[in-house]
């Protein structure tokens, strides 16, 4: 019922984006009061529909109807209700949902602040990406098409062979099948949301040039669109940062960055987002680069739209860690990227002949030269990411079934860049602030930044031992930006400080590439054992059972409870205890280490690295583990731990595949039969000590040679063994005395050691062997159980220089944002005003005319 | 034509022979395993499907997980990799490795865990068998 209701206001709102698009169209041609005010009301109608069907679904999150497939796949009963309502946008069509969500909510704010001028154009456009995505989510038959796939089908639309609908059609799965267990993370609160936000903000420039396309108002457009795009960037930012934070600090991806599809997929949008910027900030000051910013502000989003259809068509299926379902969106997906292209291209052709064109070049040591420059370049650099990104179509111009690029591709060339763009920031922020006339002039105000610069690059390099000549280059450029950018900072905060945010951004930008560099430097942190074997390795000198030589490094270490390890020459871990905690999930187990750094005074800390079993995913015996790695941030540089194996995690296992799932925490061993050949073992014990097994002590206080009076038949030496067992539990000692010969028969010695019951318990107890020279018997024990493994652990500890850097750096970036945004909506408004007002004067000229 | 645009022009052309270039020499084609093995010494990319059945763990030795993978084509090797099990491999319908083949062993370094939409209807099936009955 509710379904089918989701199902038509879905529908409803679909048919009101066609009408608006058709009223805001109308308008737009013939404007008129009732048009605009149709296109209104359809949108803010689309908007409601898309509000209360929202709200339907996460009725039904929250109701666990489980006959929803939506519902059923990604929930299930022991959800809170945070993740239940997280799960709104865990699924692709749900995410859909929310970027028409946040589209709609963006679109208001365009309906409430955009002059007239632009408005309706620009809702046509607007509405236009809102019908694509609405049609995402349609999930209806058209003449034969199946259009959308619907968040509101369910599970009998989804799966109509499953046999069970024949004998019961109300089927209800009582349990969901869960979302999945990395998504489990406060994260997924707060990334997605910033993601669509995003999105759906970077619609704006592009209906803002598209509107202004249509209108010919070239020049006039930037400046209501200049803080749309600050903050459609803005929102980005955060997004791949969220992300990146996550990915790093929870999901041991191993780093915040890998380049992978769906990271690039936010990344390029907001590259070419900042390319647009930045020509629209030159057109501000000198009114050229017009095409440039048209181009940008329209290609930031179709980017946005095209890395959609890379990461949710399937097109990726073999080369990201995203696995997307593909919901066969394909041609929809495409179809909605080549309209976007089309109308933008169509209309850009249009107007080209009569688009202004620049009269003068500006000199090269100009900063509308340079800034735009520093756009082509931040330009080439995200088409060298897309490039990557789209091997899967893009590679096949040189191979059949082609592989994602090495990830040095993505290195190797975004190195040059950066370093060209960092240079460039210095250059175009003094031209842009200082009044300099030539080149002489800029030579001498970046004298003191530049040797600052090479003093401090050259101590780096010395004191971080730095050999590539690359890495300098990159070092010395990143550090140029810091000071450059941080010098005119400083000059500017004196003066005015409102207009300091661009500044900031180029020193965030600055301290974030300085940061990056860290990841070069990124190793295992290794004990002085298996950096020799790594090292044999390297030689090749190592040879595994087969004979083949071995070529792979270890990059973790082995530890045993409470046996200390001193690792990297430095730091001396210990595995102090691990526990099964069940904090957050079934399972867990929470392991405790204690690192004392032995060049700061034994200064020591813990870590608490996590394990636990993906139970929701897991299906028969099968249990997939994932960790939660410990970072311990510092300022120079982090330590990152997870433990990738250990005893606890093989006896979980062991007992769950033998049927025996008990997720509860308790000592395992106990109520489970133990087989036979369990409680057979082997000790060995000198003379006067003992051994402790599980629950026994086992003394061994002599040995005494029998005489051959005594001896078994045919023995040539014969020795028995004064035992004690005690019972630890009940503080009984039971002696026993097996005895040991060596018997020849046939010409040979045969052991002789019959198994001797000890008192009436259950246990016996064979001397198998004896070593005179160590006074050390070897005994073979029935009945006990074997002895507890020791506990061991493998851990991989990797040290990760400057990650706190970065993050600081991309803070930076954020506030330095966030004051730009200010300061062009106070500008811009201040700019409204004067129009007003100068409108006002002309009537008032135009009455006393 | 102006100089400047003239400049543009020859940059813009040998800056994407030179990406094109180094593009086509970043990316591979999946092999299975037979061809990887005539590549001797070279990074190759293999898909296929864990063999479950076969001796597999963990070796606490060379800390290398151990497994017997089915490329496409249908051949078994056994693969080595070079870390702890990855996350979701139980669960994986498909598996990409990416490393040599060294003596019908391949050697892998990095590995694409691909999972199934958590979802299939084989598991449904058998969840709904014990409800209808």
């Amino acid at each position: 019922m509710i379904g089918i209701l989701g199902k038509i206001l879905i529908i409803l709102a679909f048919l009101s984006s066609i009408a608006a698009i058709v009223f805001y169209f109308l308008d737009s041609k013939h404007p008129k009061a009732r048009y605009s005010n149709l296109g209104h009301a359809f949108f803010i109608a689309k908007g409601l529909f898309i509000t209360v069907a929202s709200g339907l679904l996460l009725y039904l999150l929250f109701t666990h109807q489980f006959q929803y497939y939506y519902v059923y796949n990604y929930t299930s009963l022991d959800l809170s209700a945070t993740y239940l309502a997280a799960a709104y946008y865990s699924g692709q069509e749900g995410s859909f949902m929310l970027w028409i969500l946040m589209s709609f909510l963006v679109g208001l704010a365009l309906i409430k602040w955009t002059s007239p001028v632009y408005r309706s154009p620009m809702m046509f456009f607007f509405s236009i990406t809102q019908f694509f995505l609405l049609m995402m989510i349609l999930g209806v038959d058209i003449a034969g098409l199946h259009l959308g796939a619907s968040p509101f089908r369910t599970l009998q639309e989804q799966m109509p062979n499953l046999p069970v609908w024949q004998v019961n059609p109300d089927f209800v799965p009582a349990d969901g099948s869960g979302l999945n267990d990395l998504l489990r993370s406060p994260w997924i609160v707060i990334h997605p949301p910033f993601i669509f936000v995003g999105f759906a903000m970077m619609t704006i420039p592009y209906a803002f040039a598209l509107a202004a396309l249509w209108r010919r108002a070239y020049q006039d457009w930037i400046y209501p669109a200049l803080p749309w795009a600050l903050g459609a960037n803005l929102s980005l930012l955060i997004a791949i940062f969220l992300g990146g934070y996550w990915a790093y600090e929870t999901l041991s991806f191993g780093g915040y960055w890998a380049w992978d599809p769906v990271e690039n997929a936010s990344l390029v949008p907001w590259i070419v987002g900042v390319a647009g910027i930045h020509t629209m900030l030159v057109q501000r000051r000198s009114a050229s680069s017009k095409k440039a910013s048209l181009i940008f502000a329209i290609l930031a989003y179709i980017l946005v739209v095209y890395q959609t259809f890379l990461t949710r068509s399937g097109v990726l299926g073999d080369s990201s860690v995203h696995s997307f379902v593909d919901l066969g969106l394909y041609s929809q997906l495409l179809l909605f990227m080549v309209t976007m292209i089309v109308i933008a291209v169509v209309l850009f052709v249009m107007r080209f002949r009569e688009m202004p064109s620049q009269e003068r070049e500006d000199p090269i040591l100009s900063k509308e030269f340079l800034m735009f420059s520093g756009a082509l370049v931040l330009f080439l650099t995200g088409l060298v990411i897309i490039l990557g990104t789209s091997s899967p179509i893009i590679g096949r111009l040189f191979v059949d079934h082609p592989t994602p690029p090495e990830m040095s591709f993505y290195n190797d060339w975004s190195i040059p860049f950066a370093i060209l763009i960092s240079v460039m920031t210095v250059v175009t922020q003094y031209l842009w602030w200082r009044k300099i006339g030539n080149a002489e002039q800029l030579a001498s105000q970046l004298i003191g930044p530049t040797l600052l610069t090479a003093v401090v690059t050259i101590a780096t390099i010395i004191f971080a031992d730095v050999r590539n000549p690359i890495f300098m280059l990159y070092l010395m450029a990143g550090y140029f930006a810091l000071i450059g950018n941080g010098w005119l900072m400083v000059r500017i905060l004196q003066k005015k400080p409102r207009m300091a945010g661009g500044t900031l951004t180029h020193v965030g930008f600055a301290v974030m590439l300085l940061g990056f560099m860290g990841a070069a430097y990124d190793r295992p942190m290794l004990d002085e054992e298996t950096k020799r074997y790594n090292e044999a390795v390297l030689r090749g000198d190592v040879v595994d059972d087969e004979g083949f030589p071995v070529v792979q490094t270890i990059n973790m270490i082995e530890l045993f409870k409470g046996e200390p390890k001193l690792v990297d020459d430095r730091y001396l871990i210990t595995f102090v205890q691990s526990e099964i905690t069940e904090r957050d999930r079934p399972g867990e187990q929470e392991y405790t280490l204690r690192i004392e750094d032995t060049r700061r005074n034994n200064r020591s800390f813990y870590i608490y690295p996590v394990l636990y079993p993906m139970l929701a995913n897991s299906t028969g015996g099968d249990v997939s583990w994932t960790v939660d790695p410990h970072v311990e941030m510092g300022i120079f540089s982090d330590m990152y731990a997870y433990v990738a194996g250990s005893y606890l995690v093989d006896r979980e296992f062991d007992n769950w595949t033998q049927g025996v799932f008990n997720p509860v925490s308790q000592p395992v061993s106990d109520g489970l039969p133990v087989p036979e050949s369990d409680m057979i073992q082997t000790v060995k014990v000198k003379r006067g000590a003992s051994v402790s097994v599980d629950n026994y002590k086992l003394s061994f206080a002599d040995f005494e040679f029998l005489g051959t009076d005594e001896y078994p038949e045919n023995a040539t030496i014969a020795v028995r063994a004064q035992l004690t067992l005690t019972n630890l539990a009940d503080s009984v000692s039971i002696p026993v005395a097996p005895t040991f010969a060596i018997v020849r028969e046939n010409d040979e010695n045969v052991t002789f050691a019959p198994q001797v019951a000890i008192g009436d318990t259950p246990i016996s107890v064979r001397f198998i062997n004896v070593n005179p020279g160590t006074e050390e018997i070897e005994l073979e024990l029935s009945g006990i159980r074997q002895v507890e493994q020791k506990e061991w652990i493998l851990l991989t500890v990797e040290k990760k220089p400057f990650v706190s850097v970065v993050w600081l750096g991309t803070i930076l970036l954020m506030i330095g944002f966030s004051f730009s945004i200010m300061r062009r909506w106070s500008d811009q408004k201040r700019r409204e005003l004067r129009e007003k007002k100068g409108e006002d004067q002309l009537d008032e000229n135009e009455a006393y005319a | 034509m102006k100089p400047r645009l003239l400049f543009g022009i020859i940059f813009m052309v040998a800056f994407t022979s030179l990406v094109m270039y180094n593009f086509s020499g970043s990316i591979g084609s999946y092999v299975n395993f037979e061809q990887a093995s005539y590549r001797f010494g070279s990074e190759t990319h293999v898909i296929g499907t864990w063999v479950k059945d076969m001796p597999h763990g963990f070796n606490n030795q060379t800390r290398t997980f151990n497994f017997h993978m089915m490329d496409e084509e249908g051949n078994v090797r056994r693969v080595v990799y070079n870390n702890a099990k990855p996350q979701n491999f139980e669960d994986a319908i498909q598996l990409v490795v990416k490393g040599k083949m060294k003596n019908d062993v391949f050697y892998s370094d990095d590995m694409l865990v691909k999972c199934p939409s958590k979802y299939n209807d084989q598991s449904l099936e058998t969840m709904t068998a014990g409800a209808s009955s």
